[in-house]
C-alpha cells in the first residue's frame, strides 16, 4: 500500500471516509430508508480496486441478490475475490455453484455462520493482496430477532477478533430504530467505531454519514453517493 | 499477568504435539501452558474455570469437538474455543448449538499453525469469545486490582458500613461492593439478604457491564426487561434482583476494580440524585480502600481508624 494511505482500507469517491485501519471493525448504523445497508456492500465491494477478498454474511438479500446488488454498486466487481455466507433459508441457484458461497438453514445457527465464516475468510485470505480481506455483515438486527442479544455480542466479538487477527475490516450493519438502545450500545463497545447514516438533506446525495470513534475522518455530517 | 493454560484435544498423538509445538514456537511470548487429551472424556477432565482456551479436533474417539466445545462454555464460560480439524465446515453438525461459539481452522490451511497461533493469541488476549464488554484497559485493571490487600477485616468492616449506608439511603434489603476479577464476581462487603450471595460468573453478572459504563453509574429498572440481562433473569430473580443500581469505584490513575451495588426485588427507577449519592458513597469506598493500601504501604499517617 502507498504511504499516503498507511494501509488502511480505502473506498470509492462517492464516500466522504478516509483510509480505515486495518484490522478493525465499525458498525454501520442507519435506518431503513437511509442506504446504511447499501453502503456497507459498496465499502465492501470496493475491495475489487485493490485486490482485496470480499466476504458477505447475508441475512436478507440472497446470494444472487447480493452479487446484483455488489456489481450495480461497483461495476468492476469481482466475484473471484468474494465469498458469500447466505443465511436467507433460500436454496442457492445453480449458477452459485462455482462461487465461494455457503448458505445456512436457520439465522439462530451463529455457530454455523461463524464456521463458515472462518473457513471461506481463511480461503479469501490466502488468494488476497497482502491477505486483506473486508467483511460486510448485513445485517445485525436481522440476526438479532433470532438469537438473544448476549448470544449475538460473543458472535460480533469473535468475528471481530478474527478480522483484528488478521488485519482485515469488518463492516456490520444494524438499524438502530428497530433496537432498544442499551442493545446498540454493548454491540458497540465491541467496535472500533460506528458509521451513523441518515436520509439526505439535498437530494442530489443518497444519504449523509458521519464517523464517530475513528482517526483521521471528517468532522459532521457528510454526503454520500452510490452508483 | 498468568501464563495461559491452553488445552489441545486430537486423538492422532503425532498430530497433537506437533500442534503444541509449533503453537509453542509461534507463542514465546505468550507464556502459554500446554496440556493436551486424546479423548472427549480425559479433555473434560481437566476443564476448569481458569482455563483460557481448547483447540481440538472434531471427531474424537468417543464424541466430538462440539460436545467439547458445549462443555468448556458450562464450566469454563469465558475461554477460546478452536475448532482446528481435517473435518469441512458443512460436515459438522451446529443447528442445536444456538449460541455457542466456536472459531474454525481447517488443518489444511496454507497459513499452518502461523494463523492458528495468531488467532489463538488474539482470541485468548481479547477474550474475543465473551458474551460480555471488555474495558479497554482490562490487564491494567486486573493488574491493579491484584495489588490491592482486599482481605484487611478492618477494611471489610468499613466497606460494610458503606454498604448499610447505602441500603438504608435507598430503602432496600440487599446492597454489597463487588470486585469484577478475570472470569468472575466476587462479593466484598455485603448488605442484608447478600451475604448469601457466593461468587458467580463474571458473565452472569450485572456489574460486568457496569464497569464499562462511560458515566461510571449503570440504573437497571427491571432485569427482565433489559436485553443485556433477560436472558439470566431467573437467576437475578431467584437472587431478588429485579433492579439494579450500580456505582463504580475508580482509583485515581482511573481503573475501575468492581461497583458499589443496590438491589431491589420489585421493578424501580432511579433518579439522578440517586446515582449522584451511589457515585459519591462508591468515591467514599474507594477512598477507604486506597487509603488502607497506603498504610500498607507504611506511608506515614497519624493512624487510627479510618
Amino acid at each position: 500500500m502507498s504511504d499516503e494511505t498507511d494501509g488502511g482500507y480505502e473506498f470509492g469517491n462517492g464516500v466522504p471516509i478516509e483510509p480505515i485501519e486495518a484490522g478493525s471493525t465499525v458498525l454501520v448504523a442507519g435506518p431503513a430508508l437511509s442506504r446504511a445497508e447499501d453502503l456497507v456492500r459498496s465499502m465492501v465491494a470496493d475491495g475489487t480496486e485493490t485486490g482485496d477478498g470480499m466476504l458477505f454474511v447475508s441475512t436478507n438479500q440472497s446470494c444472487e441478490k447480493l452479487l446484483d446488488s455488489c456489481r450495480r454498486l461497483q461495476p468492476s466487481f469481482d466475484t473471484d475475490r468474494a465469498g458469500v455466507i447466505d443465511c436467507t433459508g433460500q436454496d442457492l441457484a445453480e449458477s452459485q455453484f462455482d462461487l465461494r458461497v455457503r448458505s445456512i438453514s436457520t439465522q439462530s445457527d451463529l455457530t454455523g455462520i461463524g464456521m463458515r465464516f472462518s473457513a471461506l475468510y481463511e480461503s479469501l485470505y490466502a488468494d488476497a493482496v497482502d491477505g486483506r480481506v473486508r467483511t460486510g455483515l448485513v445485517s445485525l438486527s436481522s440476526l438479532s430477532m433470532y438469537v438473544d442479544m448476549r448470544a449475538l455480542f460473543r458472535f460480533v466479538q469473535t468475528l471481530s477478533g478474527r478480522i483484528d487477527s488478521a488485519d482485515g475490516l469488518g463492516l456490520f450493519s444494524i438499524d438502530p430504530t428497530t433496537h432498544d438502545t442499551k442493545t446498540v450500545n454493548t454491540i458497540s463497545q465491541v467496535a472500533d467505531g460506528r458509521i451513523e447514516v441518515r436520509e439526505p438533506e439535498s437530494s442530489d446525495a443518497d444519504g449523509e454519514v458521519r464517523v464517530r470513534g475513528l482517526r483521521d475522518q471528517p468532522d459532521g455530517w457528510q454526503p454520500f453517493t452510490l452508483p | 499477568m498468568p501464563s495461559h493454560r491452553i488445552l489441545c484435544v486430537d486423538p492422532d498423538e503425532d498430530a497433537r504435539e506437533d500442534t503444541v509445538e509449533q503453537l509453542r514456537t509461534e507463542l514465546t511470548e505468550f507464556d502459554p501452558v500446554f496440556e493436551t487429551a486424546a479423548t472427549l472424556d480425559d479433555a473434560k477432565a481437566v476443564v476448569s474455570t481458569d482455563l483460557a482456551a481448547v483447540v481440538t479436533e472434531y471427531d474424537l474417539a468417543d464424541g466430538t469437538g462440539l460436545e467439547l466445545v458445549t462443555a468448556v462454555r458450562d464450566t469454563a464460560p469465558d475461554a477460546g474455543c478452536i475448532l482446528y480439524t481435517d473435518a469441512a465446515p458443512d460436515a459438522i453438525g451446529t443447528d442445536e448449538l444456538r449460541g455457542t461459539i466456536t472459531e474454525y481452522v481447517g488443518k489444511g490451511s496454507v497459513f499452518g499453525t502461523e494463523r492458528l497461533a495468531r488467532l489463538l493469541q488474539t482470541t485468548v488476549e481479547g477474550k474475543a469469545q465473551a458474551s460480555y464488554p471488555l474495558p479497554q484497559n482490562e490487564r491494567k485493571r486486573l493488574a491493579t486490582l491484584q495489588s490491592y490487600d482486599l482481605d484487611d477485616r478492618a477494611l471489610l468492616d468499613s466497606l460494610d458500613r458503606i454498604t448499610d449506608l447505602a441500603a438504608t439511603h435507598f430503602s432496600v434489603d440487599r446492597a454489597s461492593i463487588n470486585i469484577i476479577s478475570e472470569h468472575s464476581q466476587d462479593f466484598l462487603a455485603c448488605y442484608g439478604g447478600a451475604n448469601e450471595w457466593d461468587t458467580m460468573d463474571r458473565q452472569d453478572s450485572i456489574c460486568t457491564f457496569t464497569i464499562v459504563e462511560d458515566d461510571d453509574v449503570l440504573a437497571v429498572e427491571d432485569v427482565t426487561e433489559d436485553p443485556r440481562f433477560e436472558s439470566r433473569s431467573d437467576t437475578l430473580l431467584d437472587m431478588g434482583i429485579r433492579a439494579y443500581l450500580g456505582a463504580n469505584l475508580v482509583t485515581r490513575s482511573g481503573l475501575v476494580i468492581g461497583p458499589l451495588c443496590v438491589y431491589d426485588d420489585e421493578p424501580r427507577s432511579f433518579s439522578a440524585a440517586d446515582e449522584a449519592y451511589l457515585r459519591d458513597l462508591a468515591t467514599v469506598a474507594m477512598d477507604v480502600i486506597e487509603l488502607h493500601a497506603r498504610l500498607d504501604d507504611g506511608v506515614e499517617t497519624d493512624g487510627g481508624d479510618l
